[in-house]
């Protein structure tokens, strides 16, 4: 993950939807490696060699979140760090059908694409982007933003958003994660709520579903499929961690398959293979040192 | 001798002359020739039976004319079809020619230049043949008789000549395990069962020198060759002195160390590989050592567990123990560093779990060693530095062993915080506030805001504790970027703690991996808190050591806890290993004469001998008693910087040292129950004051160093520690008036004072002053405080003496040295690093609420921003000195880098990387700023102490492998 964006956060640039014209100009910049590291695996930020130096003076906003008189340099990495604890926690939750990645050029902002398998919308690929405010975790709700409107009655048919506030009416700080954010996102489409509805067309159809069940069923069919099709369009932001879906290409996708198999496979040979550097004689169930009376292991 | 001559010259040149000769020359003519040549000789030898008549030289030599060129028919001659023997090798059989050719040299006189003789020719044949020879008893059995008479007496070139025949034996071993039946066999023929090959290596274990190491790769060979082989195995651990001469023979390499290092400077603290390799009595124990090492990765488990028994029975525990008890600072620093490197050298776990299980099992005079050493860890001499090193070693083996003993014990019981701080310990620190509150105590001095521009564009003053250069490096060329980062002037970006959350992440992830194979978490839950509360844990301490073996079959009587009983006398003490006096002949080559060794070979070897080798017995009767302090709670720790400071004013106070030490028969205690007086201490410890003048014009160094902030606090502090302590342990008691508090530290003192007077050995006249012994006799100096567990009060809160050594020496960070900083730093960072819950909670978790006598890492924090704010608002100059310390510092880190690129010994120097840079002269600097303000340094120091640990806990928010708690 890059830092970068944190020192621009002034400019709010990252919360805006457009951000990717605005920030294209750095995007041309040649990155030395693109390759984003495997899930789960934090690496460092990589501080471009060109960057641009910022030389807008920090708000008073971001220096005011700053509290318990920390020093404003460090505050990007108090965010950043927090940032990638609740992604860790995204990867631990294993969310059925939800995929995420922030990206590449902050990590306020992730996307995501989710799965859905059966139901209503069973079929649905539906591509998303969250977006976090610049004052997490003090701030508001992460905002949820589906590529293309989907019909849904708690999405607004014409940005794309979800209504996420109603599930979390207040962020409260250690209670609230991102995971049930992505977590709510997928359970609306198992089941529908149809209270003060974004789309009241939907809300109104599915409200009249006992009577008129092909009318919303066609709807969401039309929707699921419409989504379906601009799958293979190019992601709408231009990142390159961006998630993009392309079409079966046996030699890029047979290896990479290929690999995911044998990742599964990965932890016990890891545990054979690799040789284990610790060292413990305690019998387990005890405090006592040396207390194992088998000898230990010799090879 | 003239065949000895065309024997080795034979085996290059005369050999491929030979060879072309022969070459095209058919078999049958050269059997005729063989069979021609012999019956020659056979004439010769029936006419001049050497006993009978003088046999003339002439004779001789034509001889072994004849022999030399049958020698060569022989070698060259291919096997027959099917692996028969070729005819030449079958008449050499038939007629016993090898055998025959021996008996009349032995009937001649056997002189070392006719034993060469056949020596080389044996060496010669063996290696060259084409055909396997020593599957025919004609030719195995002269060899052997050959090889056994060659044992004991003989001079050097004849044991060089007889090693490396042994060793061309044992190669030929490992490649053909069939001729090893054979081996054995003709052994019986002889009457004695025994592994002769074998037997005749064992002198040479210990020897210098190529003759030396091919014994030991002979042996080798031989113990790999166990692994395999029950029979092997099982003869070398019942009918050899194999063992027990290996790990004695330690002992005695081990007494030919210098006893006094010459220290290179004061900053030195461990011995790195340039030091040991300018000691050649320490490259021959490195070697032994290593053998052992070996040895004990490829021999038989029977013949490993036998060695390890030995090693902890005749090294560790009668050489070592008493070794790190020894008379001087200067001693005891030696040996401790001497266990440092033999720590750091030894990589086979069971080897490594020896010397641990010593270190924190073993009790020497009834003190645990690892109570000893943690309490040295608060000289202020180099005992101390030497101490931390040694800690740094142990901590960074990753073992659960280890750190149960030095912390996590301590902290199970979870009574350090308050019962509603459990639920605590695993949470997952999402919003870095731990990390916050961390650098928010970056004094504003250094707070980067602050610091001059030149600074801010310099690379970054980066502490690489804990982790070797090459990561740092890999970074740097992975990133290519991490120093040219431009960043706008408004805010500024604190680059160098990028380096510092890399380094928490390496050390983190490759701490959590190698933590896998512990048996617990360490979470707070398991083990359970409520089972591993203090006095369970004594009992089962207890019951634990008192079970305790390596290995049952290791049968080593480990000392049990039961006071007070020398460890001598627990010992059996077999009589006719003493006999063999081991330790006396190692370094005087052959050890065991090979008689010996067979008379002795019917009996098993008997369990390592009891009694200690002689020089240590000297060592022991010349060492005194200690007189052990109570130790109690922190403030013991805390005291005693302030008791060295106290020796320095021994001549003053000579008056009251001498009244006391007439008061030493009556308990002690009386001297506590009168407060404010400085003297107290000295009863606390009254040991020190027996100073030697070597230590005193230590403390006096230290104290021109510390300039003597200490001599005018002194009063005060032990009043207000005196204070806290009657606070702590009245706590107990609500209620209870201030008499019955004086009672309890009574109590708390009394016992283990009382105890080493019980002791028969202990002479309290030693004490008094003009007793001509006292020159020796400060050795409990940097000895030891018996650790009282049982007189503790299970219901105050303890984080163990190690922690509470480290956070007091820490606490005074403004007085120490540069290098005793970052050594100290260099060992709080790497136990952060730990992923245990327990650990990283109380380390680490600044919103953990602990019981109020327990100090937490933050709090010794808190308060040294507390003591440099103050320094900083009272000296004018103090921003300046920073910045110079700051450039200085730079200097070194990028001299220190410059010259780390040739450090080949990863595993030698990785730990203390940051500490080796005071080895580098000083570099240039912008401003001179004398290393002797402390204070300035200490200041720059810790500003990047809390970045470390602010990354480190930063990282663990992310990469903590704690389950949810949802």
């Amino acid at each position: 993950m890059n830092l970068n964006p944190f020192w621009s956060m002034s400019t709010n640039t990252v919360r805006k939807r457009s951000d990717g014209e605005e920030q294209s100009g750095e995007q041309q910049q040649p990155r030395a490696s693109p390759a984003r590291p495997s899930f789960g695996k934090k690496q460092l930020p990589s501080i471009p060699k060109n960057a641009v130096p910022i030389t807008k003076p920090a708000s008073p906003a971001a220096m005011a979140q700053l509290a318990n008189g920390t020093h404003a340099s460090y505050g990007p990495f108090y965010l950043e760090y927090s940032l990638l604890a609740e992604f860790t926690l995204v990867i631990k939750q294993k969310l059925p059908g939800i995929y995420v990645q922030p990206s590449y050029k902050s990590a306020l902002m992730w996307f995501g694409v989710i799965f859905i398998r059966h139901g209503l919308y069973q079929d649905g690929v539906f591509k998303f982007t969250v977006y976090i405010p610049d004052n997490y975790p003090d701030g508001e709700c992460p905002r949820v933003v589906f590529d293309i409107p989907v019909f849904h009655p708690l999405v607004d048919p014409v940005s794309g958003e979800l209504d996420v506030r109603r599930a979390f009416t207040k962020w409260r700080r250690n209670h609230n994660h991102i995971w049930q954010v992505l977590m709510y996102a997928r359970t609306v489409f198992y089941k529908i709520n149809t209270m003060e509805p974004l789309n009241p067309e939907a809300a109104v159809l599915f409200f009249r579903y006992d009577k008129d069940v092909q009318l919303f069923k066609s709807k969401v069919v039309d929707s699921v499929k419409l989504c379906n099709s601009h799958l293979f369009d190019q992601p709408k932001m231009d990142d390159p961690y961006a998630i993009s879906f392309s079409s079966w290409n046996p030699a890029i996708h047979d290896e990479a398959k290929e690999r995911m198999f044998t990742h599964k496979r990965r932890p016990e040979d890891h545990q054979k293979g690799l040789q284990v550097s610790g060292l413990s004689w305690v019998k387990p169930g005890s405090t006592q040192p040396f207390s194992r009376d088998d000898n230990p292991p010799l090879s | 001798m003239m065949m000895a001559s065309m024997v080795a010259n034979g085996n290059r040149d005369g050999r491929q002359g030979e060879a072309l000769v022969l070459k095209g020359v058919d078999p049958e003519t050269c059997m005729i020739v063989f069979k021609n040549h012999w019956a020659q000789v056979v004439k010769i030898l029936e006419k001049h039976d050497p006993l009978r008549s003088n046999t003339s030289s002439n004779m001789a030599s034509a001889v072994q004319n004849y022999v030399e060129h049958m020698l060569f028919l022989l070698m060259e001659e291919d096997a027959g079809q099917a692996g028969a023997m070729g005819p030449i090798l079958e008449f050499v059989v038939m007629e016993n020619v090898m055998e025959r050719l021996f008996l009349w040299s032995l009937r001649r006189q056997f002189t070392d230049d006719m034993k060469l003789e056949q020596l080389k020719m044996y060496e010669m044949i063996v290696g060259q043949a084409r055909q396997p020879l020593l599957h025919h008893k004609p030719v195995l059995r002269p060899l052997m008789m050959l090889l056994s008479s060659c044992s004991g007496t003989a001079g050097p070139e004849v044991e060089a000549e007889l090693v490396s025949l042994l060793n061309q034996l044992c190669c030929v071993l490992a490649k053909d395990q069939s001729v090893l039946e054979l081996f054995f066999h003709t052994s019986e023929d002889q009457g004695a069962a025994n592994f002769l090959i074998f037997s005749l290596l064992i002198p040479f274990i210990h020897r210098e020198g190529l003759v030396g190491q091919q014994a030991r790769d002979a042996l080798l060979l031989i113990m790999s060759l166990s692994a395999e082989n029950q029979r092997v195995a099982q003869h070398i651990a019942e009918n050899t002195y194999f063992c027990p001469v290996l790990a004695t023979g330690l002992s005695g390499l081990y007494s030919s160390l210098p006893t006094k290092l010459e220290v290179p400077g004061e900053e030195w603290h461990c011995l790195h590989r340039e030091d040991w390799l300018q000691m050649p009595t320490l490259v021959q124990f490195l070697n032994s050592l290593e053998f052992c090492n070996a040895v004990i990765q490829v021999a038989h488990p029977s013949i490993r567990d036998q060695l390890v028994s030995y090693i902890y029975n005749g090294f560790l525990v009668p050489v070592l123990a008493p070794a790190l008890h020894k008379l001087t600072l200067e001693e005891v620093m030696t040996t401790t560093a001497y266990l440092d490197l033999f720590v750091r050298s030894v990589s086979e776990p069971i080897l490594l779990q020896t010397f641990l299980s010593f270190i924190l099992l073993h009790r020497h005079e009834n003190v645990h060693i690892l109570d000893t050493l943690v309490s040295r860890i608060n000289t202020p001499f180099q005992l101390g530095t030497v101490s931390l090193a040694l800690f740094q070693t142990l901590i960074g083996l990753y073992c659960e062993d280890v750190m149960l003993q030095l912390i996590l014990r301590y902290l199970i019981p979870c009574n350090h915080m308050m019962l509603s701080q459990r639920r605590v310990v695993k949470e997952r620190d999402f919003y870095s506030v731990s990390a916050a509150k961390i650098l928010a105590l970056t004094p504003s001095c250094c707070s980067p805001e602050h610091s001059p521009p030149p600074l801010r564009q310099l690379d970054s003053i980066l502490w690489s504790k804990g982790t070797d250069n090459k990561t740092e490096e890999s970074f740097l060329e992975e990133d290519g970027s991490g120093y040219s980062c431009v960043i706008g002037s408004e805010i500024y970006l604190d680059v160098n703690y990028l380096h510092y959350l890399y380094n928490a992440r390496l050390g983190i992830s490759s701490c959590t991996r190698a933590c896998q194979v512990w048996s617990a978490p360490y979470d707070g839950e398991d083990p359970p808190p409520e089972e591993y509360q203090p006095s369970a844990l004594e009992e089962a301490g207890a019951r634990g050591r008192q079970a305790q073996t390596v290995n049952p079959k290791r049968s080593h009587p480990h000392p049990r806890p039961r006071p007070p009983c020398p460890p001598q006398t627990t010992d059996p003490a077999p009589t006719n290993q003493l006999e063999l006096e081991w330790d006396d002949s190692y370094d005087a080559g052959p050890v065991v004469p090979p008689e010996a060794a067979t008379a002795e070979s019917s009996r098993p070897p008997q369990p390592p001998a009891a009694e200690p080798p002689k020089h240590i017995q000297e060592m022991r009767r010349t060492a005194i008693m200690l007189v052990k302090g109570s130790y109690i709670e922190e403030s013991d720790f805390q005291d005693d910087v302030m008791v060295y400071d106290l020796v320095a004013k021994k001549d003053e106070d000579h008056f009251k040292v001498s009244s006391l030490q007439e008061k030493d028969e009556v308990p002690l205690s009386n001297g506590l129950s009168l407060p404010p007086h400085p003297t107290n201490m000295e009863v606390n410890s009254s040991e020190v004051t027996k100073g030697s003048k070597e230590v005193k014009a230590h403390v006096a160094d230290h104290n021109s160093n510390l300039q003597s902030p200490l001599a005018t606090e002194v009063g005060d502090d032990l009043m207000d520690q005196y204070e806290e302590l009657i606070r702590t342990l009245g706590s107990d008691e609500a209620g209870t008036g201030g008499s019955s508090h004086v009672k309890t530290v009574d109590k708390e003192f009394r016992n283990p004072v009382v105890t080493p007077m019980e002791e028969d050995e202990v002479d309290f006249s030693s004490f008094s002053v003009d007793t001509p012994e006292l020159e020796k006799q400060h050795s409990s100096l940097f000895g030891t405080k018996l650790r009282s567990g049982s007189t503790r009060s299970h219901s105050v809160p303890f984080t163990g003496p190690f922690v509470s050594v480290l956070l007091s020496r820490l606490e005074n960070m403004l007085d120490n040295s540069l290098h005793v900083n970052l050594l100290l730093t260099g060992i709080l960072a790497q136990l952060a690093a730990y992923p245990q819950p327990l650990l990283q909670s109380f380390l680490l978790n600044t919103n953990m609420v602990f019981q109020p006598s327990v100090r937490s890492l933050y709090q010794v924090l808190a308060s040294l921003k507390n003591q440099i704010e103050q320094q900083a608002s009272t000296k004018k100059d103090f921003p300046e000195l920073i910045t110079s310390a700051q450039h200085c510092l730079l200097a070194r880190e990028s001299s220190l880098k410059g010259q780390d690129t040739n450090s080949g010994d990863s595993r030698e120097c990785s730990p203390l990387e940051a500490g080796r840079m005071m080895k580098s002269s000083p570099p240039p600097q912008p401003k001179t700023i004398s290393l002797a303000r402390t204070e300035v340094f200490a200041t720059v120091l810790f500003t990047e102490f809390l970045k470390e640990l602010a990354a480190i806990a930063q990282e663990h928010s992310i990469l903590s492998h704690v389950p949810m708690e949802e």
